[in-house]
């Protein structure tokens, strides 16, 4: 999906807690998820605490989205 | 370590006054049985069925299957840290029930449990049709956590299977099997022109009741360590997996893992088998970096030449599975991986979620996506209810003459990624 919706000249952040398989699959911008039965969340957290997670990776996508990338990039903290 | 595996072969099981093997016939005392199981506060009831080989029985669902064996000599119990306290086992000797086996039943999840066909088409796919099963079907307490009502099943399941393994105790064996792996450095100067072989063995730990126990620790918390292949036959590593059928371990697989079997086959003669690596299949990206760092670290700190690496399960575990491949590959050493395929019900699909150009020695055991038909049964043992709902199953699985369309992923062991199958693939 994260390619064919590239294809069509759209960027694409693929959210993902597994990178190796978004690397082999070719996604341009990933950003690491959680893990993967709660790729953006965390229910070890609070309500409070877990909000905050999830706002910073919908936050370091967006930043993500609007970076210029040459190849493959993972974008860490 | 040395043990001595004594066999009894059953030739059938059937109901009796008492509890006991003669002329290889094992005869069970259900009451007592039943009674020997219950006492747990999460189970409203137990039932326990037969099925034999060749018979119009459908089991479903299915969650563990389950060898019974005894402890005869040398420390520890069968289960340690499970059913009996946690001394290092897998030395002296054990007996085992051969040809039976104890099969649990009834829902958990529903669509994580599989389908055991003792006689048509299923029963080729699955190695549980070949043995006299001994089927208990726990009825849970109204409202019960599918985490409590998992452990509770899994834990009356190693109970039937020491129940009816404590009577091998006092037999004399059909068949005395010796597997011996001597420490390392011994070892090495022992077969010093042998190329010295490991087994990587990946446990699914995925959690959410994908879980797998290591002397009772849970297998996700654990770092990759070392066993002596004897402790695994002794039942150090066992199953609580609710998750597709056609590709976990079942205990019965991990007390009779074919990879370990054959490994001590050519052990002394065409390579030195050193030992066993395990580790596990986790849902963090940290912890799967983590582990296969350490498999690889301990397969270069052995000095190995090669190892056979072996998945459980599908999906994000083929990333474990070739993490560890690059990884141990990059340390020096060979590897092949054994697995099996999600490849669509085409064939025409990739393999496997994740890919490597070093995982070039490849062993698979099957496309658990292949579809087949399974006729209707007399006798079905639990409920059928969840067919069109368990993993391999889709909307209009059941129909209603009794026969059920599913993908083999749904039938217990169809494609076992320790090649506890009959599925191979052959080049013309």
């Amino acid at each position: 999906m994260v390619k064919e919706i590239e294809r069509a000249g759209i960027p694409v952040v693929h959210i993902c807690t597994v990178v190796p398989i978004s690397l082999t699959v070719g996604a341009n911008r990933i950003v690491p998820a959680v893990a993967i039965p709660h790729p953006l969340g965390n229910p070890a957290l609070d309500a409070n605490e877990e909000k905050n997670l999830r706002r910073k990776i919908v936050l370091k996508s967006l930043k993500a989205l609007t970076a210029e990338v040459e190849g493959q990039t993972v974008f860490e903290d | 370590m040395r043990l001595e595996l004594g066999k009894i072969f059953i030739k059938d099981v059937q109901f009796a006054d008492t509890t006991k093997v003669e002329k290889g016939i094992l005869y069970i005392n259900k009451n007592e049985m039943i009674n020997e199981l219950s006492g747990n506060e999460h189970i409203k009831s137990i039932e326990i069925e037969l099925a034999h080989p060749g018979e119009e029985v459908r089991i479903t669902p299915v969650k563990d299957v389950i060898e019974p064996r005894v402890k005869v000599e040398g420390p520890g119990g069968i289960f340690p840290g499970v059913l009996s306290k946690v001394d290092t086992v897998g030395s002296g000797r054990t007996h085992a029930l051969k040809n039976v086996a104890v099969v649990t039943a009834g829902k958990i999840v529903g669509f994580q449990e599989g389908i055991i066909d003792m006689t048509g088409p299923g029963a080729d796919y699955t190695p549980f049709s070949k043995l006299h099963n001994v089927v208990v079907i726990a009825e849970p307490i109204d409202g019960l956590k599918q985490y409590d009502h998992e452990a509770a099943v899994r834990m009356i399941g190693f109970k039937a299977a020491a129940y009816l393994g404590k009577i091998a105790k006092d037999l004399t064996p059909d068949e005395v099997k010796v597997y011996e792996t001597e420490p390392l450095l011994e070892s090495v100067k022992k077969y010093p022109d042998l190329p010295k072989v490991g087994y990587v063995y990946m446990l699914q730990t995925q959690g959410l009741l994908h879980d797998t126990y290591v002397y009772g620790v849970d297998a996700k918390k654990i770092v990759p360590t070392l066993l002596y292949p004897t402790e695994i036959m002794d039942g150090a590593i066992i199953s609580g997996n609710c998750v597709s059928a056609c590709d976990k371990n079942p205990t019965y697989v991990h007390l009779n893992n074919g990879i370990i079997e054959d490994l001590y086959e050519k052990h002394g003669k065409e390579i030195n088998f050193v030992g066993v690596i395990i580790t596990n299949e986790n849902v963090y990206l940290a912890d799967k970096e983590r582990s296969s760092n350490w498999t690889a670290k301990l397969c270069k700190y052995l000095g190995l030449d090669g190892v056979i690496v072996s998945q459980e399960g599908f999906g994000n575990p083929d990333t474990d599975l070739i993490m560890n491949c690059k990884k141990i590959e990059n340390e020096g050493v060979k590897t092949v991986i054994v697995t099996d395929e999600y490849a669509g019900r085409d064939g025409a699909s990739q393999s496997l979620a994740d890919a490597d150009p070093k995982a070039d020695a490849v062993v698979t055991n099957g496309n658990a996506n292949e579809t087949i038909v399974l006729p209707p049964m007399k006798r079905i043992i639990g409920t059928t209810e969840y067919v069109d709902v368990i993993a391999g199953g889709f909307a209009g699985s059941l129909r209603e003459d009794g026969s059920i369309e599913v993908e083999i992923q749904a039938i217990t062991g169809a494609t076992n990624e320790t090649g506890f199958v009959t599925l191979s693939a052959k080049g013309f």
